[in-house]
């Protein structure tokens, strides 16, 4: 038996350990640790209720956007507060300008490079490659010249013996299964990948101010003053702008993106084998169409055990079952023990270094009606194909005739329920935040030239205690923060984030989170080098809370594998 | 079109890693540049720094750096100074970071011509201590360091007069303090 520490995990935003027991090439036990502390909810105790956003866009160096939106949501909700239309439609718009921007650096930056074998790209015949490529999209970016070019870079790379970068891959590693030619298409959209992902930062930007970091938000609304006859306002240009944009950014998500998952999927099927983990799935209803927040565009609900045919949907942010369900469980993590409604939630740290049997990570365990829930673009997909949601079936669809027409591979929504689906569903849940990108830019846009150019309504607070739960189905899943405000400040705060249910610890049952129990059962063929561990881990893009930037004038490395 | 990008990085709540977005709020309050400079606080964003970095013609970055110098010691590193490994950035579980971001961007032929660090040696990262007296006691000096780089290199960069008031939401003191109470 071999014990295998994975410490940190690199390609990730955050500070993760994984541990694995394997036994005759197989994992049968894992631990997921998440290494750093987040204390920004004590922060917020004490603060004004309507600047709790500033500081809450600070839990995370890369998803800032999902916390700020979520924490005004919360207040929003504790004082019962409507925004008008612009503002959920401005909101919406910066949301999903992030989560494209989020989705596919993670493909491309953050976990192609455990799939994609760059010591193979100079053996690739490019013309073969073109032919590939353009047999299964339209995009312009994939000609012989294209990717003659990209080959000669990477030669050059090879040929100099210093990959830089990319030298820690385990590149020739047996579990790499693609052509010369497939390598060097992915890599190719790699490199393209760099300006797409900075377009929909220019979304964010354009309706937030600045990004990272957004600076439009309020209580009540949005600051974006909207004046079609000003220059300096929101008006007819900037909403050009935004849909020029957008229009360049949508074919590379449903033409390039979506494609390149598809091909993947198609010479990985093991992986829609392993990985399956915690089949408990939850994703909460986001992208409100209506001041009141009474219609979605992305639907929510849970799925126990796996079960497609039964979802118990979740309609609104009011939902009265996942107010009473989230629980957090201490046993296992590096705080103070037993379990608490986020409400009365509390981080007092009781660190005691690693202990598998007792408390090893500072995540905490959250549970909804006692079970572990694994949330993320799957869920997304999962609970909006399983309950008829006509965009989620169109391009999970249009997916899965893609794969089949790469190899003949027959993929159902039940195989989704793996490694594989994991990225697939990111891939597809991108091509349905594009479709959606022009619809709610086209609301705006409408509603605008109607006459309405309300952004906000002035919150009122009275005095006694009154409690609030702000939700977003952000890029890794069902996000959720809880306030209690006492006279306009925070007496209480807590984030019930979506790396949370996923990199969840073990709880007071002994029962592991999605990260632990989809390592289960892995196979691992070199002990140095846990590529099929490392597959699983990133297809959860995990996120741990970020933390201090530094640089080491004298050089160190950090990342390493241990085997015991 | 924003050709020179200022930018300061670290965790605003991490005591001295706060340093990169003090500094250039700083040099922002006390000089007058024009529109092709941005200046950023970026915080920490990871390989996320990628699309910043696109296409331009000057980069400086103020962040801290660890080194055996006294606390509050600015030290300026160029790329060379990286790619010789002279001065290797630390790869943390968080961060592939500008080292990927940069690597990234020249192979994909859109990597800044140039690229500046400005580091500051911390007294301590830990959270909510806030700034070190030492350490944002530099501030001014970073600022006026990189008003020189810029006006070096041709683009102008003149004092403020009166400079603006420096605000920095993060930075009012009484937080650290309320978090002890609370």
């Amino acid at each position: 038996m071999a014990r295998i520490s994975i410490d940190p995990v690199t390609r990730i935003e955050g500070h993760l350990r994984v541990d694995v027991e394997v036994d005759g090439g197989v994992v049968n036990k894992a631990w997921a640790s998440c290494t750093m502390w987040r204390g920004l909810e004590t922060i917020l105790r004490g603060r004004d209720a309507r600047e709790g956003w500033v500081f809450a866009q600070r839990f995370c160096g890369v998803c800032t956007t999902v916390h700020a939106v979520a924490s005004v949501r919360a207040v929003e909700d504790a004082l019962s507060l409507e925004i008008p239309p612009n503002a959920q439609y401005i909101r919406n718009l910066i949301l999903i300008g992030h989560a494209l921007h989020d989705h596919i650096v993670h493909f491309y930056h953050l976990s192609a490079l455990d799939f994609v074998d760059i010591l193979q790209i100079p053996k690739a015949d490019p013309a073969k490659a073109a032919s590939i490529a353009e047999g299964s999209s339209s995009w312009t970016g994939n000609s012989r010249q294209e990717l003659a070019a990209v080959q000669t870079k990477v030669k050059g790379l090879v040929a100099s013996g210093q990959l830089g970068i990319f030298s820690h891959g385990y590149w020739g590693h047996p579990a790499m299964k693609l052509s010369p030619e497939v390598n060097l298409i992915l890599f190719s959209h790699y490199l393209q990948a760099l300006d797409f992902q900075r377009k929909s930062c220019q979304v964010v930007a354009i309706l937030g101010g600045k990004t990272p970091h957004i600076q439009n938000l309020a209580v009540g609304g949005v600051m974006n003053a909207i004046n079609l006859n000003s220059l300096a306002t929101m008006n007819m240009d900037r909403l050009g702008m935004l849909k020029a944009i957008l229009e360049d950014l949508i074919p590379f998500v449903q033409q390039v993106f979506l494609p390149d998952t598809c091909l993947l999927a198609a010479y990985y099927p093991e992986y829609f084998r392993l990985g399956r983990g915690v089949a408990n799935y939850l994703a909460v209803p986001d992208l409100p169409l209506d001041a009141k927040a009474s219609k979605f565009d992305l639907p929510g609900g849970v799925i126990m055990n796996g079960n497609l045919a039964v979802v118990r949907p979740i309609v609104d942010w009011q939902d009265a079952e996942f107010r009473k369900a989230v629980t957090e469980d201490n046993t296992h993590a590096w705080y103070e023990g037993g379990q608490f409604p986020p409400y009365k939630g509390q981080q007092i740290p009781d660190y005691t270094d690693f202990k598998e049997d007792a408390k090893y990570t500072w995540v905490k365990a959250p549970r909804y009606n006692g079970s572990p829930m694994q949330a993320g673009p799957l869920a997304n997909v999962l609970v909006g194909y399983a309950s008829g949601h006509a965009l989620t079936r169109k391009w999970t669809d249009t997916a899965f005739n893609r794969i089949a027409a790469v190899n003949g591979l027959k993929v159902t929504p039940d195989d989704l329920q793996s490694t594989m689906g994991r990225y697939l569903a990111r891939s597809i849940r991108s091509a349905m935040l594009s479709d959606l990108a022009l619809e709610h830019l086209q609301l705006l846009t409408t509603n605008i030239l109607n006459g309405d150019n309300t952004t906000y309504n002035a919150p009122q607070f009275p005095t006694g205690e009154i409690m609030g739960m702000g939700m977003h189905e952000a890029p890794r899943g069902s996000l959720s923060h809880w306030v209690v405000i006492d006279k306009g400040v925070f007496t209480n705060y807590q984030a019930v984030v979506p790396t949370t249910w996923n990199a969840s610890p073990r709880d007071e049952k002994g029962v592991p989170g999605p990260y632990e129990t989809s390592l289960i059962g892995s196979p691992v063929v070199d002990a140095e080098k846990p590529l099929e561990v490392l597959r699983t881990v990133h297809s959860f893009d995990p996120c741990m809370a970020c933390s201090c930037h530094t640089l080491d004038a004298a050089g160190k490395e950090i990342a390493e594998v241990k085997v015991q | 079109m924003n050709l020179v990008s200022v930018i300061g990085l670290g965790n605003v709540f991490l005591g001295d890693d706060g340093f990169g977005p003090l500094a250039i709020e700083t040099f922002r309050c006390e000089y007058e540049c024009p529109p092709s400079v941005e200046v950023l606080d970026l915080g920490t964003p990871g390989l996320d720094l990628a699309p910043y970095l696109y296409d331009k013609e000057l980069i400086i970055v103020v962040d801290t750096v660890h080194s055996d110098a006294a606390v509050g010691t600015l030290s300026i590193f160029h790329e060379e100074d990286f790619l010789s490994h002279k001065a290797k950035l630390r790869i943390t579980g968080h961060d592939p970071g500008l080292w990927d971001a940069l690597a990234h961007l020249r192979l994909a032929g859109h990597a800044p011509s140039e690229l500046i660090v400005l580091g500051v040696n911390p007294e301590s990262c830990e959270f909510a201590e806030g700034i070190s007296d030492e350490v944002s006691g530099t501030a001014g000096e970073a600022a006026a360091i990189i008003a020189h780089s810029l006006t070096d290199r041709g683009i102008s960069c003149v004092p403020m007069q009166p400079p603006a008031v420096l605000k920095l939401w993060w930075l009012n003191k009484g937080y650290a303090e309320r978090s002890r109470t609370a």
